[in-house]
């Protein structure tokens, strides 16, 4: 409960611009959380809510149970760590971890020792005396972290901290982050347009798309089960098939596409009129060889890369995309191969086409 | 108003009300107490009559003084102090000129040719006579200018002067150390316009076989220019205030209008007649410039920068 | 220089170019120096006739000038503490408010930095006295006060110089700073102090310096508003205007002595912070080494500078020029009695004609060396208030001086010792 936070309805607008509209959520203490969406969806002004930068145009923040309205930032049981991470300059490693502690008053000697401390939970001993310019990039991000953490905070915000580090570093520190988070058990929101950080580390995932949260899941669930249509193209890639619904038998949906007859699921239990505009999707792993598939297509080229195939064919005038494994028999194909495609149709979503057709277009640009 | 009130509410959320409330009082200090209403009793002094001597507070307001800059003391014009003003305008134009014409190479090289230690031993150069004290700066230019000054003493000697020439009475010491004095006021704006000039424009246009002149004329001056209009605003308004110079290079015959007003106000003890000659002055250089910002399509808020 | 881009001719060009220009610059000052120490009562190189440091001894007797440096002194250290204060939050108010009302307030705080300094000093005395009097106080009072005055014209200016410094030293602070020192726990007053407040000190510096610079060398303001009293820039401004002798240049001299070695040790402190902040330093020798790391230390440089300085001035305490003067002295004497002799000569050859006494020229002079062409509309018949060039009266204060012959050499030491402590900058 202590580490509850619970967006009760929050809009924020700024002049005649809505920010974030009418986010309703719960993220319970302890939890990783992640906001995901492309740059300007507002998750950033989210995380400036919940942290006192932006007071609420409507609705409440609640920590612990508790109406921030008009708490500021610094009395907030949160800590926030930013995306340039704002380790102060002038300041050494140690001042700069132990500054939550000097304004609050405790003596030097204390401040030094629980800095130390940190820096060892961190594995960082001994850079105390160092100034900031003398750390690597890694080495500042776990910095940072260990300046918030001194806070003791109930819950700790982090506004895309990795994304000033390169490829190797990042995907180290997603393990890092984590192994930090269980270890020291406080709630965690985290924001990032990246979805392999959102994916790999979070419990449950948030997706926002201009200020509206579109799906709140399990990482899992997001991937699999999209709930919209921009959900489905945002995150990870796609094909995406228009059609027409022809008829709905529980949750699985026949319809009539460019490329004949498919079969989808109704994502989220959605009952479809017949004749209803909609879209299928189909992941490209998922997309897979098969002489018996009822889809006819050829190839039009294939890119290598590594562990994976990425096959660009063409079934007359819709783009599709697989992605093969590097494994066993799979040779190259050549371009204008035929090529017979199916699809398991347990994990392909049938979703409304009126469901923001052009989010889609900017999810997949993003 | 309600633009500065939000102002200083982010403030006091960021930096607390203490800051916020000291940036308020420090700015309407500032102001009004410092700015607008000195200015405002000048104008006001300016339009009183000569019962006013001293500050004292005359009866009623009046043109007169402002009449007496334009007609003179028998109404029938006063060709003498506004022939002073049109000349003061005219030669602080000259000097802006001269700055500009001598500072421009100067910042350029400084900004794309010089570097490393040479280029820190020309700012240190720039800086250093800038140090000096104005007075002295115009007295070493009477050292050299004067009539048994060094150039004087030297043509006479050597003999390539038969009678010593007389730089003072011709100007050309008191326009000499104007121009010296604000070099730096005119090197710095242009250098900082002309260093955000990526040199790759240039080395391009080079490549193009552009010629030099033409590489300065269309790539170099059209980023120079918001620097060369906030260092010859700055450099005119110098040159056009300036008093110490005039007085002590000025030659007998050539007054610059600021000592009219100096006159006015510490020799003759008229205040009012004092304030309205320099209200003249004042609005005579703000709208010069102001026009001339109009002409050359330069925001005020260029200058400074 | 990159000789690839300007190309040779161009790069001769702007060498030269640069020659001719600090020539120019530096010209004057030369001229200048070397003035201070020729005995010619004028200010001049030729004819030279002896080497003397007797000048900087006058220099340092002229009361006047020596009362105006500490009401320049007092003026200065007022203006700093209200004009800095005032330009921070001038530059503060600016990067806060909303852009369309930045711009006017802009417009408006930059505005006394261009209008005349005459307009300026005129405007104050005017305003002051009018609320002076509409508040009934005597003409005793605080706002007819030089000083005051002073301080409030040159404030109204000055200000603006520190706003600037401090506007350029804000844009390129990351206010994420301060949002992670409230989000940290800090007050936003403890935000201000330990986090803005540090960044800007550098900025408060320079801002000091540049406003306590502007305020002393001030004069079209103060002539104004110091009424009755004398700054040392306006003390200096009279003595110029009624007549020159050496003793300027050798204040001249002074003053870019403290300049030049003000500006090495700012170049030794730059260098310094550079290749601290590079890493260069850890990995250079000369910094790694103790003593190199002793040896280029600001602080030595400038101890270094200041004892050259002062051996100078010792040294040039107690050079003597009598001799060399009483020579000169004598050769006009000599040169007078020459022509006198030829004259009468020539009278008894001529007998009646009227004595026309070619004029010798006046030994010492009176250092109105412009005659007439400087009694200037102004003040007339202003030219020869010249103080008499009886150099240096020896100071009461030391000891065992040789007697005050004319052209005596002044006291050891003491006097430059003072100058040189009077002169520079309280606090700089």
């Amino acid at each position: 409960m202590t580490r509850d936070v619970l967006l009760d309805h929050v809009t924020i607008r700024f002049g005649s611009f809505t920010a974030v509209d009418n986010a309703y959520l719960n993220i319970s203490g302890g939890e990783f959380f992640s906001f995901l969406g492309p740059s300007g969806c507002g998750k950033t002004t989210l995380l400036r809510c919940i942290s006192g930068f932006v007071e609420p145009t409507e609705g409440r923040v609640m920590i612990a149970g508790q109406d921030m309205a008009r708490v500021g930032p610094n009395k907030r049981p949160t800590a926030l760590i930013f995306q340039n991470l704002a380790l102060f300059p002038l300041m050494s490693v140690a001042e700069n971890i132990a500054f939550p502690l000097e304004v609050r008053g405790v003596s030097r000697k204390g401040r030094r020792k629980r800095a130390d401390a940190l820096l060892d939970l961190i594995a960082l001993p001994g850079v105390g005396d160092k100034k900031v310019y003398e750390l690597s990039g890694g080495q500042r991000q776990r910095v940072a972290i260990a300046r918030a953490l001194a806070v003791e905070p109930d819950i700790l915000l982090l506004d895309e901290p990795l994304s000033a580090l390169d490829l190797k570093l990042r995907q180290h520190m997603r393990t890092e982050l984590r192994a930090i988070q269980q270890r020291v058990g406080l709630t965690f929101i985290y924001i990032t347009h990246d979805q392999g950080e959102a994916l790999t580390m979070s419990d449950r995932v948030a997706v926002m798309n201009r200020g509206v949260i579109e799906q709140v899941d399990a990482p899992t669930a997001i991937y699999e089960t999209p709930r919209t249509a921009f959900v489905a193209a945002f995150v990870g890639e796609t094909n995406v098939i228009p059609g027409t619904v022809l008829a709905q038998s529980g949750v699985q949906v026949r319809l009539g596409t460019p490329l004949g007859p498919l079969v989808g699921t109704a994502a989220g239990g959605r009952r479809y009129q017949a004749g209803e505009a909609v879209q299928l999707f189909v992941r490209p792993e998922q997309l897979v060889m098969d002489a018996e598939g009822p889809i006819a297509a050829t190839v039009e080229k294939e890119e290598f890369e590594g562990a994976t195939r990425h096959v660009f064919a063409r079934a007359g005038l819709q783009a599709l995309r697989l992605s093969r494994v590097n494994a066993g028999a799979a040779g190259a194909l050549g371009p204008g191969a035929p090529l017979r495609l199916g699809y398991d149709a347990a994990r392909a979503s049938v979703l409304p086409a009126s469901d923001g057709g052009g989010a889609i277009d900017a999810g997949l640009t993003a | 108003m309600s633009a500065l009130a939000a102002g200083l509410k982010g403030f006091a959320g960021r930096y607390g009300p203490g800051v916020a409330l000291f940036v308020g009082i420090a700015v309407t200090v500032w102001v009004v107490l410092l700015i607008t209403l000195p200015q405002l009793a000048m104008i006001d002094i300016s339009l009183r009559g000569s019962g006013a001597l001293h500050g004292g507070t005359g009866a009623g307001h009046t043109l007169s003084n402002y009449a007496y800059f334009l007609f003179g003391p028998n109404g029938q014009g006063n060709l003498f102090d506004v022939a002073i003003l049109l000349r003061t305008i005219v030669a602080a134009v000259a000097v802006t000129l001269i700055d500009v014409v001598i500072c421009y190479p100067v910042a350029y090289i400084l900004a794309h040719v010089a570097s490393g230690v040479g280029a820190r031993l020309m700012v240190l150069g720039l800086i250093v006579p800038f140090w000096i004290n104005e007075i002295l700066r115009a007295f070493a230019f009477r050292i050299i200018f004067g009539s048994t000054g060094l150039i004087n003493g030297l043509g006479t000697s050597l003999g390539f002067l038969a009678h010593p020439v007389d730089f003072i009475g011709a100007d050309v010491a008191l326009y000499s150390s104007l121009a010296y004095s604000y070099i730096l006021l005119m090197i710095f704006p242009i250098y900082n316009a002309v260093e955000a000039l990526d040199r790759n424009q240039i080395e391009a246009a080079r490549d193009m076989g552009a010629s030099w002149p033409r590489i300065h004329w269309r790539i170099v001056l059209p980023v120079a220019k918001p620097g060369i209009a906030s260092g010859a605003t700055i450099v005119f308004m110098l040159t056009a205030g300036a008093l110490a110079a005039p007085q002590i290079l000025g030659g007998p015959s050539s007054l610059w209008f600021t000592q009219l007003v100096y006159q006015w106000f510490n020799e003759a003890g008229n205040w009012p007649r004092g304030a309205a000659y320099a209200t003249v002055l004042l609005v005579t250089c703000l709208g010069f410039v102001l026009l001339m910002m109009k002409v050359f399509r330069v925001p005020i808020g260029a200058i400074g920068r | 220089m990159s000789a690839a881009s300007a190309g040779g001719g161009g790069r001769w060009a702007s060498t030269g170019y640069g020659a001719l220009f600090y020539l120019f610059l530096f010209g004057p000052l030369l001229i200048m120096t070397g003035t201070a120490f020729n005995s010619s009562s004028f200010p001049r190189l030729s004819p030279w006739e002896c080497f003397t440091t007797d000048w900087f001894g006058v220099l340092l007797n002229d009361r006047r000038l020596m009362d105006g440096l500490w009401t320049s002194a007092g003026i200065g250290l007022g203006v700093v503490l209200i004009a800095v204060p005032m330009g921070l939050a001038g530059a503060l108010a600016l990067s806060e408010i909303a852009p369309r009302l930045r711009a006017a307030l802009y417009t408006v705080l930059i505005t006394p930095v261009l209008v005349p300094g005459v307009v300026l000093g005129i405007s104050t005395i005017v305003f002051w006295g009018q609320v002076g009097r509409a508040l009934g106080m005597p003409t005793t009072g605080l706002f007819f006060d030089g000083v005051f005055l002073t301080i409030a014209g040159q404030v109204t200016f000055v200000s603006a110089y520190a706003m600037l410094i401090f506007s350029a030293r804000l844009q390129r602070f990351d206010p994420t700073l301060t949002e992670a020192a409230l989000d940290l726990g800090a007050s936003p007053g403890q935000a201000f102090r330990k986090i803005l407040l540090p960044f800007l000190r550098p900025a408060i510096a320079s801002a000091a310096f540049l406003t306590l610079l502007a305020s002393f060398e001030n004069y079209n303001t103060t002539v104004f508003t110091i009424l009755a009293d004398a700054t040392f820039t306006t003390a200096l401004a009279s003595k110029v205007r009624y007549g020159i002798d050496p003793s300027l240049s050798a204040l001249a001299v002074i003053i870019i002595a403290l300049t030049l070695i003000g500006a090495i040790t700012h170049e030794a402190v730059m260098r310094r912070r550079a290749a601290i902040l590079s890493g260069r330093a850890a990995r250079s020798r000369l910094y790694g080494h103790p003593a190199g790391r002793l040896a280029v230390h600001p602080a030595t440089i400038l101890a270094l500078l200041v004892a050259l300085a002062g051996l100078a001035v010792w040294q040039g305490s107690r050079y003597d020029s009598s001799a060399c003067r009483a020579g000169v002295l004598e050769e006009r004497r000599a040169l007078q009695e020459k022509l006198m002799q030829e004259q009468r000569a020539r009278m008894r050859q001529t007998a009646p004609a009227p004595a026309v006494p070619t004029e010798p020229p006046a030994p010492g002079g009176n250092g109105s060396g412009f005659g007439g062409a400087f009694g200037s509309g102004l003040r007339p018949g202003g030219s020869s208030a010249a103080p008499a060039p009886t150099p240096a009266a020896p100071s009461p204060a030391a000891p065992g001086s040789p007697p005050p012959a004319p052209g005596s050499n002044p006291a050891p030491a003491t006097p430059f010792g003072g100058a040189f402590q009077g002169i520079r900058p309280p606090g700089g």
